[in-house]
């Protein structure tokens, strides 16, 4: 399988805080790789310097191969984002918003395979005639996905995408992003759901303090293990910051 | 892309109901702007015919005279409403109409439509341009602030960065649709303007071509002042982190440019080349009236009696032959202060226009704080309202004095000889005296007249474009 995002030693630091900590991942195609941890960990940093919003202060990002700040661009048009809070213009339809954002990156804009898009991640036809000022979350992060599947990108970048879903709107969320992955396409997520990332991901990987500290398999461990593990993490993470502030 | 970007911006404002009114109050303010100022300058022009006419009758009919004391009584000359006066009235209410042509004097323009205005009216230049001047910016300012300040803090920028669009190209796209806007009703409210100013007054009898060729240059000047403020909007809007922060830089920016420095420049102006009092401006012109005005019987003095009697007779006279000429001598004294005191009167006006000129000068540095300054001075030279057009009538005005006392004492110096004061003119003789037939200057004098402010209002254009798209080309912080 090829590796479609890789970062290699990835560092971020802001003034003296460092957001990210040489970190070493890779996603393949065709693979969900979740990342837990607590606000403040370095997921959406290691998202940002994917999507080259962050320079990195040491080390690379490579997409498909590329290097991330050396190939923007073309980096850029590989990677499918949807943020935690999709922002769409309240003006517009959905369907409108899709083409905005379709013909700015870049993409085919005609209106069946806009429509055929917002079909497939669930939005109504109703719904996509409407202006997203009205929109639910679940309804934005709808059109978020179907943004970034109307790129046909090779790699996704989900930053929390589940957050404030109804539960049937993660689970159809979650099996669209199956089918995405097994179509091909590389999918790396921040999330605080361990439930969701335990049911969708390939692996699971903890981050703390911009560290990548444990990666796991899903298929060995249950549901109680998982949350165990974690809790582990996050705990030790207070008991460091009460013993710092003691 | 562009196209996209322009598709959605325009979609967006046409939905915003707040865009809409703020349209609506903009071109109300214009339409107002437009009707008052036909309104005054159609009756002013009338005023200007009804007061010419009556000026020609009361002239003509004044019977058998002395043409000297006719001199005296003389006529006025009216100054005709500037080209575009109803869209930049300018100086024009400032400076004075009429101008009385009488012998031995060169008065200055009298009756100021600002001293007629009412209390309120003069608080306040109600027009096209200063709603364009004061307004515009405002409706630039409020499309524009948000234009990628709002998008930041939405997110939709990180988004679209994301999805893979350029952010010069969303700057380029806004740009061109908050100019587009802005240059619409520009457009409208010029064409609109000039088609008035042509079917209103036709009696004016300007050229149409030359009056078509001043909306168009009003246009121009008027879009490099949006393109400018466009630019700056934007420019705020992209360094500026928050929507709310940028609006307020912004409207600080408009206080400061458009509103104050205009006219603090003028007040600077003023206090560095200030302007003579009437008073004092008389008394320097007598005083120089009396130093220029050669000995009776000197040299200079003859050589000026021979060339008016050379004048009047039409033929050369040898120096010897100049006393014994059977001539009107009073009327030969009057008309060789006449030459003389003409000269001292051309160089005072002369210095004291040079002066304005002084004054705009230094208001045109300042326009470097202000393209708004630079604005005003084309807008008033284009509508044929500012000082320079002035300055133009006055010189018109002068020579047209020079002609009719001429003419008057010429007719006493020939056919009045051994009458010294006592000669009268038929009633007919009148006719003779040549109406003033006013041509304002055409716009390419505008135009010559105020390079150096176009030039400025370019680099303005210029600096601010490319401030933004070198921002803009950065990257942008999403």
């Amino acid at each position: 399988m090829s590796e479609l995002l890789r970062a290699r030693d990835l560092t971020k630091v802001f003034r003296s805080n460092t957001a990210l900590d040489g970190l070493d991942l890779s996603v393949n195609a065709g693979e969900i790789v979740c990342l837990l941890g607590a606000n403040g960990a370095g997921k959406t940093t290691t998202i940002n310097l994917f999507l080259g919003f962050l320079e990195p202060t040491s080390g690379a990002a490579f997409v498909d191969g590329a290097e991330v700040g050396a190939n923007l661009k073309r980096t850029r048009g590989k990677l499918g984002y949807v943020p935690e809070q999709v922002s769409l213009y309240p003006a517009l339809t959905g369907l409108e918003n899709l083409d905005y954002f379709v013909k700015l990156g870049g993409g085919r804009a005609d209106a069946a395979r806009l429509r055929g898009l917002l079909d497939e991640v669930g939005l109504d036809r109703g719904a996509a005639e409407q202006r997203v000022g009205g929109y639910s979350k679940g309804m934005r992060q709808k059109v978020g996905l179907a943004i970034a599947l109307a790129k046909g990108a090779k790699a996704l970048l989900l930053d929390e995408p589940l957050s404030g879903l109804d539960p049937s709107a993660a689970n159809e969320f979650c099996r669209l992003l199956r089918r995405l992955a097994d179509d091909g396409a590389a999918v790396l997520m921040a999330t605080h759901d361990l439930f969701r990332a335990r049911e969708l991901a390939d692996r699971i990987g903890i981050m703390k303090s911009g560290a990548l500290v444990e990666e796991l398999s899903p298929e060995s461990l249950d549901q109680a293990a998982l949350e165990q593990i974690y809790l582990r993490h996050m705990h030790d993470e207070e008991r460091a910051t009460e013993e710092a502030r003691t | 892309m562009i196209g996209a970007i322009i598709g959605k911006e325009l979609t967006e404002l046409r939905r915003d109901g707040r865009a809409i009114g703020l349209l609506a109050i903009v071109a109300l303010l214009l339409a107002l702007g437009l009707v008052t100022g036909l309104a005054t300058e159609s009756a002013r022009e009338r005023e200007v015919l009804a007061a010419s006419a009556d000026d020609a009758a009361v002239f003509l009919a004044q019977g058998e005279k002395n043409p000297h004391s006719a001199a005296h009584f003389s006529r006025m000359a009216h100054k005709p409403v500037a080209p575009l006066a109803a869209f930049d009235p300018g100086v024009s209410a400032y400076l004075g109409q009429v101008i009385w042509l009488e012998a031995h004097y060169r008065n200055p323009a009298m009756f100021r439509a600002a001293e007629d205005a009412p209390e309120l009216g003069r608080l306040e230049n109600f027009s096209i341009a200063g709603v364009l001047t004061l307004i515009l910016p405002l409706l630039v300012v409020l499309m524009g602030y948000g234009g990628i300040a709002r998008e930041r803090e939405r997110g939709t920028l990180r988004q679209l960065v994301g999805a893979g669009a350029s952010p010069l190209a969303v700057l380029l796209g806004k740009f061109i649709v908050i100019a587009a806007v802005a240059f619409v009703v520009l457009a409208a409210t010029v064409a609109v303007a000039t088609a008035f100013s042509l079917l209103s007054m036709p009696e004016a009898g300007y050229a149409s071509g030359d009056l078509l060729l001043r909306g168009a240059s009003l246009l121009l000047v008027y879009g490099i002042y949006i393109v400018c403020l466009t630019a700056l909007t934007l420019l705020v809007s992209l360094l500026v982190a928050e929507a709310r922060a940028a609006l307020l830089v912004l409207l600080g920016i408009w206080v400061v440019t458009v509103v104050g420095l205009p006219r603090l420049s003028a007040s600077i102006a003023e206090q560095v080349y200030p302007s003579p009092d009437s008073a004092s401006f008389w008394e320097d012109t007598r005083a120089s009236l009396q130093a220029n005005r050669p000995a009776s019987g000197s040299a200079d003095y003859v050589a000026v009696e021979r060339e008016v009697v050379e004048r009047a007779l039409g033929r050369e006279v040898r120096a010897d032959e100049l006393d014994g000429l059977a001539i009107n001598r009073g009327a030969l004294r009057l008309e060789v202060t006449e030459v003389i005191d003409a000269e001292t009167y051309n160089a005072a006006f002369a210095e004291l226009f040079a002066n304005y000129e002084r004054q705009r000068n230094l208001r045109r540095m300042l326009a470097m704080l202000s393209p708004t300054i630079a604005l005003q001075h084309l807008s008033r030279a284009y509508a044929g309202t500012d000082v320079g057009a002035h300055e133009h009538f006055s010189l018109e005005a002068e020579r047209q004095r020079n002609r009719i006392v001429r003419v008057m004492n010429e007719d006493m110096l020939i056919n009045g000889a051994g009458a010294s004061f006592g000669y009268v003119a038929p009633a007919e003789f009148w006719e003779q005296v040549p109406e003033f037939d006013y041509q304002p200057p055409a716009v390419a004098a505008a135009w010559r007249g105020s390079l150096g402010d176009l030039l400025i209002l370019l680099l303005w254009g210029i600096a601010a474009v490319a401030a933004l798209f070198w921002f803009g080309g950065k990257r942008i912080r999403v």
